[in-house]
């Protein structure tokens, strides 16, 4: 593969990886939002609630990706829903991630000690001060290196999405690949930009755990 | 929405599903040779195989499944190599998965006390001994959970496995739903049948992980 | 006659069918200082912890400044007191715990202000003041930036005898303060306590520390089994007692402590 051909579609590459960071940053949002509701409601003591929640995260993460993405998509005209490829692309990953983040903040909210509660009960703090000061805050810390895991493995999937067509990275590159005879070298030269991207997000948010950890245990700045 | 078209192709799905069981069950096999290998090189004391372990699972980790297996797809193609779509699609899992349960079984000889190994040079066992009667024997116990895990990620992971065209679930799903033009109903019960697998496999790894607690002291 | 902080009158509880509490009767005077001490297992944490009601108990009452607490006596029976009332008591009883339970992702000062601001509704400015002059009582002030993380145990600790302090609290309540110390931890906390007892505070206090027992409570209470076997000054409890269960804890205590 010559450095003409990348050069003649690096508009199209570069146009796909901004729908690649499209669909993943929006599909975390979703994924996250619903995630932390799903937990949050999870923590009422209503059973048909909790029973329902608990069935719709056990669905999602019991099926792969695809087929959910094809059930979107596809399926979707049939029960109403017409969605073009990006937009049930972003559905889908928000719909997947957030089962697999509200597992990860359900964790959360179960490791806070329950001494740290205690304080607060004993200090004579409302149930509403000690769930949003205390509880969460803490929570949020424990769950970051599990977001952060999520958020790459989220980023990988994306690729999947040009199965249904939606016009990132990887699609672009399959096209470039037909159209010019070049499947082995466009598809190698992915695995190595999809690795060294991965390497280098794990690293960034590696360093950002670092980061609050020492936050934690080190001085604060002066008020 | 109208079932009854989908019930008539149950026997395609359900032979489907067979094949996504079997290929899944030689994807993890093969990844279990392949992880210990590679867990091996990571803990070996030559600089150079631990490295090469360390690359083997940042890459296999790092780069997606879907590009993995069409790099085999598409590597094999180039040089003119025939090979069986299956044996590709078993080889590519297989590779993957490699990288994760290598991570696994690492973290699992990790977690087997040192004090264990300490007590038992001090008694006096050779290293071999060492290895087969206490490491071994406890970290294929505490891998046991994540291992049966990581079954039910490759179970799902292996519907990628329809892009190279092999009749597994979800292809068949695929091929339903163009065929009935009912794709709703096609991927809906794909999807439970991928569910009701899962659930199987996730009951029978609580059902494992308690037989292997009962051993322990509480 | 002293007004009666605490008053502890046939209080009874059970987990399941372990009977944890049984009929236990004490009371605090004001400024007072009482100690519980016994063996493990023998329900003083149990007992301390539900004179703020963060254990329910199943019978019997407790009164704090000539109040129930934890539920309303009305005509029809017993119900549980409302949250709000119950929040209004828990304000003015201070509780320091055996694992300090600081909260972690804030600083010293944040930890005594917290409080002031959420729960005496003290503005900013007057919580920072006022957590920062408790915790120069405690002799913290320079730590008031750092976080729980850097603080060693016995600052831990006094940082969270500051934070419930600062309240102003009516009474407070100490669950094993210095168990989890290192030994050359401990002295700087019972100092600590040493001088709230001495400004006149109303203290209950489960420990294990019979010299500072011996030394500043003004009664001790012995408790086995649930069951309250001796009360009385230091003197009685620890020379003169006649209950065999007595004598022999401490025999243990000073066959291990003395060298």
């Amino acid at each position: 593969m010559s450095f003409e051909v990348l050069w003649r579609y690096a508009p199209a590459l570069v146009g796909g990886f901004g729908v690649t960071v499209l669909c993943w940053s929006l599909g975390a949002v979703i994924g996250l939002t619903f995630g932390l509701a799903i937990a949050l409601l999870g923590r009422l003591e209503l059973a048909p609630l909790r029973w329902l929640l608990r069935a719709c995260v056990e669905t999602i993460r019991g099926t792969p990706f695809l087929v959910q993405l094809f059930l979107l998509y596809a399926g979707g005209p049939f029960i109403g829903l017409k969605l073009s490829a990006t937009a049930a692309g972003i559905l889908g990953l928000g719909a997947y991630s957030s089962a697999y983040f509200s597992e990860i903040f359900r964790a959360g909210f179960a490791s806070v000690p329950e001494g740290q509660s205690e304080a607060a009960i004993s200090v004579g703090m409302r149930p509403v001060d000690i769930f949003w000061r205390i509880r969460l805050p803490i929570a949020l810390v424990a769950t970051l290196p599990a977001i952060v895991n999520m958020l790459v493995i989220l980023s990988k999937e994306t690729v999947v999405l040009s199965i249904i067509t939606v016009p990132e990275l990887m699609y672009q590159m399959q096209t470039m690949a037909a159209e010019t005879f070049t499947a082995f070298d466009a598809i190698f030269a992915m695995a190595i930009f999809y690795w060294l991207l991965v390497e280098a997000v794990s690293r960034l948010g590696r360093r950002l755990e670092a980061r609050l950890t020492a936050f934690m245990s080190g001085e604060a700045r002066p008020a | 929405m109208r079932p009854e078209i989908v019930l008539h192709s149950l026997g395609y799905l359900l032979q489907a599903a067979g094949v996504t069981i079997a290929l899944s069950v030689a994807g993890i096999a093969l990844g279990f040779a392949i992880g210990a290998l590679v867990c091996a090189a990571r803990l070996s004391p030559r600089q150079a195989l631990a490295r090469c372990g360390a690359f083997y699972v940042s890459f296999f980790r790092g780069v997606p499944l879907l590009v993995q297996l069409l790099f085999i797809y598409y590597f094999l193609a180039k040089y003119g190599l025939d090979v069986p779509a299956l044996v590709a699609a078993i080889g590519g899992l297989g590779l993957s998965s490699g990288a994760y349960q290598a991570e696994i079984l690492r973290g699992a000889l990790n977690a087997v006390p040192a004090g264990q190994s300490e007590a038992a040079v001090a008694l006096g066992f050779s290293g071999l001994d060492i290895w087969r009667r206490i490491l071994m024997p406890q970290a294929l116990r505490i891998s046991t959970p994540p291992l049966i895990n990581e079954f039910i990620l490759l179970l799902k992971a292996s519907s990628l496995v329809s892009v190279v065209g092999i009749a597994e679930l979800t292809r068949v799903s695929m091929n339903i739903a163009s065929m009935t033009y009912r794709p709703f109903e096609a991927y809906l019960a794909g999807g439970l049948i991928y569910l009701l697998i899962n659930l199987c496999l996730a009951a029978f790894g609580l059902f494992a992980e308690r037989r292997l607690a009962t051993g322990r002291a509480s | 006659m002293s007004e009666m902080m605490i008053e502890i009158r046939g209080v009874c509880k059970s987990f399941g069918r372990l009977q944890v509490l049984r009929d236990v009767d004490l009371t605090v005077e004001r400024s007072q200082v009482v100690c519980l001490i016994g063996p493990s297992g023998s329900g003083k944490s149990t007992l301390l912890r539900c004179v703020n009601f963060l254990e329910t108990y199943d019978s019997g009452e407790i009164l704090i400044g000539g109040k129930l607490i934890g539920y309303r006596d009305d005509p029809g029976g017993r119900r549980p007191m409302a949250s709000g009332e119950l929040r209004g008591m828990r304000r003015e009883i201070g509780m320091v715990f055996q694992h300090f339970n600081l909260w972690p992702h804030m600083s010293a000062l944040q930890n005594v202000a917290e409080p002031l601001l959420r729960v005496r509704g003290l503005t900013a400015s007057a919580a920072d003041e006022r957590a920062r002059a408790v915790l120069k009582r405690v002799g913290l002030a320079d730590k008031a930036a750092s976080y729980p993380g850097r603080l060693s145990g016995g600052q831990q600790q006094r940082v969270a005898i500051a934070r419930a302090l600062a309240m102003q609290p009516r009474l407070m309540l100490f669950d094993e303060p210095t168990s989890a110390l290192d030994p050359e931890l401990v002295g700087e906390v019972l100092e600590v306590m040493r001088s709230l007892a001495a400004e006149g505070m109303t203290m209950l206090i489960v420990t294990h520390e019979m010299g500072f027992a011996a030394h500043v409570a003004d009664r001790i209470a012995f408790i086995d089994a649930g069951r309250i076997i001796e009360k009385g000054p230091p003197r009685q409890v620890f020379h003169e007692s006649a209950e065999p269960r007595v004598r022999q804890f401490l025999q243990t205590y000073h066959d291990r402590n003395s060298f």
